[in-house]
């Protein structure tokens, strides 16, 4: 049987104790140390959580679809390794469900301060609710869906919702509606004041250690009660053995 | 901006500010504590 190893569990600390540090370094510069937006006031610092997140909200689908499409090629080939390739599916599905939320929320929130309105049907925001939606749909098609195929329903879901990736992520490029033009490579005037770069790049820093952190921590959660239910199988077959015939 | 100014939820801005990092702090460590406390719930079968 395989042991646990005490190594991975300290460099999972280390990885964690790191995140929290650069996050804690993040929000001191959004808060206390990047000057106050001359346009937007105080409310422009939600920008300092809001883009870094939405920016790794786009990254999660990609792993997910790639996971997909391994739990497709292996789940007759290799059933041991799909197990794997699901395990990973499930933890990015997760994890992007979480960073599309809080991009969704704190857009709204930003929205009712900068423009007056909560919500507004422009492309970037109704693309990213699409692909929160297509995401939830892929969880609760996993929680919810009696037959036995639905972890190769919710893979196949996977490769069509990763087509929405995209969509986000030009839909400011494409269409010019209420969505802020993009704030880098999207044109001679994007980009940000020097002043505002030290607290969006520890927070991007900062969510991507995070992300991985909770990524993987998910998919050893999701492996872990994979071998329970290997073990919790084999105990039964075991015991049906047992009982004389 | 301080952290007096942070609390100071007498203007809308500053309300929304808070509530919004409030909102991503506890979805993530939510989101977090829930993955922790099914990994201490759940018997480690490696052993």
């Amino acid at each position: 049987m395989e042991q646990r190893n005490p190594t991975l569990r300290g460099v999972a600390w280390l990885w964690f104790g790191i995140a929290i540090a650069v996050l804690v370094v993040g929000f001191r510069q959004a808060i206390f140390l990047t000057p106050t937006d001359a346009a937007q006031g105080d409310v422009g610092r939600i920008f300092y959580y809001h883009v870094p997140i939405a920016m790794w909200s786009l990254l999660f689908p990609y792993l997910n679809f790639a996971a997909s499409l391994a739990y497709l090629y292996w789940r007759r080939r290799d059933p041991l390794k799909a197990l794997t390739a699901d395990a990973f599916a499930l933890a990015s599905a997760e994890v992007a469900v979480v960073y599309a939320s809080i991009t969704l929320i704190t857009g709204s929130i930003w929205g009712r301060a900068a423009w007056g309105i909560w919500w507004a049907w422009d492309a970037r925001l109704t693309s990213m609710l699409l692909l929160w939606l297509l995401y939830a749909s892929y969880l609760l098609l996993r929680r919810f869906s009696p037959t036995g195929q639905s972890h190769t329903l919710a893979a196949v879901l996977s490769v069509f919702a990763a087509v929405d990736v995209p969509i986000v992520y030009m839909s400011i490029r494409w269409w010019r509606t209420q969505h802020p033009a993009p704030v880098f490579g999207g044109g001679p005037n994007s980009g940000m004041d020097k002043s505002m770069l030290p607290a969006f790049f520890w927070n991007l820093a900062g969510w991507a250690i995070w992300g991985i952190f909770i990524l993987l921590f998910r998919f050893a959660l999701e492996r872990r009660r994979q071998l329970a239910d290997q073990e919790a199988a084999l105990q039964a077959i075991e015991a049906s053995l047992e009982i004389p015939q | 901006m301080t952290w007096h100014s942070l609390f100071a939820l007498s203007t809308m801005e500053h309300r929304h500010l808070l509530v919004a990092y409030a909102a991503v702090l506890i979805i993530q460590g939510g989101y977090a504590g829930w993955t922790a406390w099914n990994w201490l719930r759940l018997k480690d079968t490696r052993h």
